[in-house]
C-alpha cells in the first residue's frame, strides 16, 4: 500500500503523509485526470483494474482501498 | 471449472501484397498549447498536458476537409509511385468525418483524383482502429483479384467536431489525412509457381480484428443524422454539445487496459513472431500517458515504441500513418521493417496487423 499512498499523493497534488483512509477526496484535485491516474496507478501496484464509475462514485481514500481488496 | 475467456477477436491472414508507399498532408495551421491557456488558464492546461502529452497540433481552416488533406496527399503519392491514375483499382476512405452524408467520400475522391471509370470505391466508418482495419481490407481485395492496387484515403478533422469549451477534448486532438498505396506483390506475379513457405514469405500479413459495441456511449457525438443520444439515455451527456465529440477518459482507459495488451499477444501468436523480433510496434497514438503505461504493462522497449503525439496530438484513424510518414520514415524507405500496427478506441473498435513494411518507395509529410 506505501506506493499506492505515494503515487495517490502525487495526483491530488499532496504530502504522502496526508493520504489517509478517511482523506475526503473531493476536497482536493479528485478530477477526471486524477481518477484515470488512480486507474493506472492501482492497474501498476496491484494488476487490478478497477471500474471507472464506480471509483468516480469513492468518496475516500478508505473506499479505493476497499474496491482494490474486493477486486 | 473455469470458463474460458472469449477470443479477442477475429484472426486474418492474407499474402501477395504490400504497401509501396504512403503520404501524409497535415494543416499548416500548427496550434500550440499557449492558444488555451486563455480558455482554460495554465495550471488546467499544464495539468491535462502532462496527461496527454500533446506539445502541438494541427488544425484544419474552416472549409478544409479529411477529404481535401487525402486528395493532396493522393496527388503527391500517385506521380512519385508513377501510378497514373486509370492504374488504381480501388479506393477506400476510412473516416469518422467524411465530406457528406451522401455519397460516398469515397466516389467523390475518386472523381476527384481522376480514377478509372469502373474501380471500386466505398467509405469505412472507423476511427482509431481505422487503418489496420483497411489495411486488412486492401490486402483482401488484392488476394481475392478484385484489386492489384488499392489507394486507402485514411484521415480525420476532428477539430471541427470538438466543443472548444471541454478540457478534455479540446486539447487532445489533430487533423490529418493520409493516402496509402497498397499492391500486389511483384514477387507473387513472378514466382507463382515457386511455393513460398512462411517463414519466408514478406508478404504475408497477419490481423486480429475486434469490437465491443458495448463501448458506444464513451466516445460519441451524440446528435446524429438520423439518431440521437440523450440525457435521458446517458446521464453524462447532461450539459453538454450534442453536436460534439463527448469522451469518457477514464472509460476508454479501461477499455485499453482490458483490450490491447490481449490483442497483441493474439497479434504474436497469430503471426508466431517473438515481441524481440519486431523493428516497432506502432501504436494508434492515443494520449501519452496511456500509451506509457501500455508499453511499459505489455514489457516493451520503449524504442520500439514511437510516439509523435506531442508534434501531432490524436489525429484518430491518421495516427499510424504518420508514424510511418515521420518518425519511422528515414528506416521504412532504407529497409525492411518487421512492424506491428495496432488501432484502437471509437466503438469499441481494435484491429492490428503484423507485417513486414519497406523498403518504401515514398513516405513523407506535406502541408496543406
Amino acid at each position: 500500500m506505501q506506493e499506492f499512498f505515494q503515487g495517490l499523493a502525487e495526483i491530488l497534488e499532496i504530502d504522502p503523509g496526508e493520504v489517509v483512509p478517511e482523506l475526503v477526496l473531493a476536497e482536493h484535485c479528485w478530477d477526471s485526470l486524477a481518477v484515470v491516474s488512480t486507474i493506472a496507478l492501482v492497474d501498476e501496484c496491484f494488476d487490478v483494474m478497477l471500474p471507472s464509475q464506480a471509483l468516480v462514485a469513492c468518496q475516500t481514500v478508505a473506499d479505493i482501498e476497499a474496491m482494490i481488496k474486493s477486486s | 471449472m473455469a470458463t474460458a475467456e472469449a477470443p479477442i477477436g477475429r484472426v486474418a491472414t492474407t499474402r501477395g501484397s504490400r504497401i509501396a508507399g504512403a503520404v501524409c498532408c497535415v494543416p499548416s495551421r500548427c496550434v500550440a498549447n499557449d492558444y488555451f491557456v486563455d480558455k482554460f488558464g495554465a495550471k488546467s492546461v499544464e495539468d491535462v498536458v502532462k496527461m496527454i502529452g500533446v506539445k502541438e497540433r494541427r488544425w484544419v481552416e474552416p472549409g478544409v476537409s479529411t477529404a481535401d488533406l487525402c486528395q493532396t496527399a493522393a496527388e503527391r503519392l500517385l506521380p512519385q509511385l508513377q501510378w497514373s491514375p486509370d492504374s488504381v483499382d480501388a479506393v477506400l476512405f476510412v473516416s469518422q468525418t467524411p465530406d457528406y452524408m451522401l455519397p460516398s467520400t469515397a466516389c467523390a475522391l475518386h472523381g476527384r483524383l481522376g480514377l478509372k471509370r469502373g474501380a471500386i470505391a466505398f467509405d469505412v466508418n472507423l476511427g482509431c482502429s481505422g487503418y489496420p482495419y483497411a489495411l486488412w481490407l486492401a490486402m483482401t481485395m488484392v488476394q481475392s483479384g478484385a484489386a492489384d492496387r488499392v489507394l486507402l484515403a485514411v484521415g480525420d478533422t476532428i477539430s471541427r467536431v470538438v466543443d472548444p469549451k471541454d478540457r478534455a477534448t479540446a486539447m487532445l486532438f489533430g487533423d490529418a489525412g493520409s493516402v496509402t498505396a497498397v499492391e500486389r506483390s511483384p514477387e507473387t506475379a513472378k514466382t507463382a509457381k515457386t511455393a513460398k513457405t512462411a517463414d519466408t514469405d514478406d508478404t504475408i500479413t497477419h490481423f486480429v480484428l475486434g469490437t465491443d459495441g458495448q463501448g458506444e456511449g464513451h466516445l460519441i457525438i451524440p446528435a446524429g443524422p438520423f439518431k440521437q443520444r440523450s440525457e435521458a439515455v446517458d446521464a453524462r451527456l447532461a450539459g453538454k454539445n450534442a453536436a460534439c465529440l463527448y469522451m469518457d477518459g477514464a472509460e476508454i482507459f479501461n477499455f485499453t487496459l482490458a483490450t490491447v495488451p490481449r490483442l497483441l499477444t493474439a497479434l504474436l501468436g497469430a503471426a508466431a513472431i517473438e515481441r524481440e523480433a519486431y523493428d516497432a510496434f506502432a501504436f494508434h497514438q492515443a494520449n501519452s500517458f496511456m500509451l506509457s503505461h501500455l508499453a511499459k504493462k505489455m514489457k516493451l522497449n520503449p524504442e520500439r515504441v514511437p510516439m509523435n503525439i506531442a508534434r501531432f496530438g490524436n489525429t484518430s484513424c491518421a495516427s499510424i500513418p504518420l508514424l510511418l510518414c515521420s518518425d519511422l520514415a528515414p528506416r521504412l524507405k532504407r529497409e525492411s521493417l518487421q512492424m506491428a500496427l495496432l488501432g484502437f478506441g471509437v466503438g469499441f473498435s481494435w484491429a492490428a496487423a503484423s507485417l513486414k513494411i519497406g523498403p518504401l518507395r515514398v513516405a513523407e509529410i506535406i502541408e496543406r
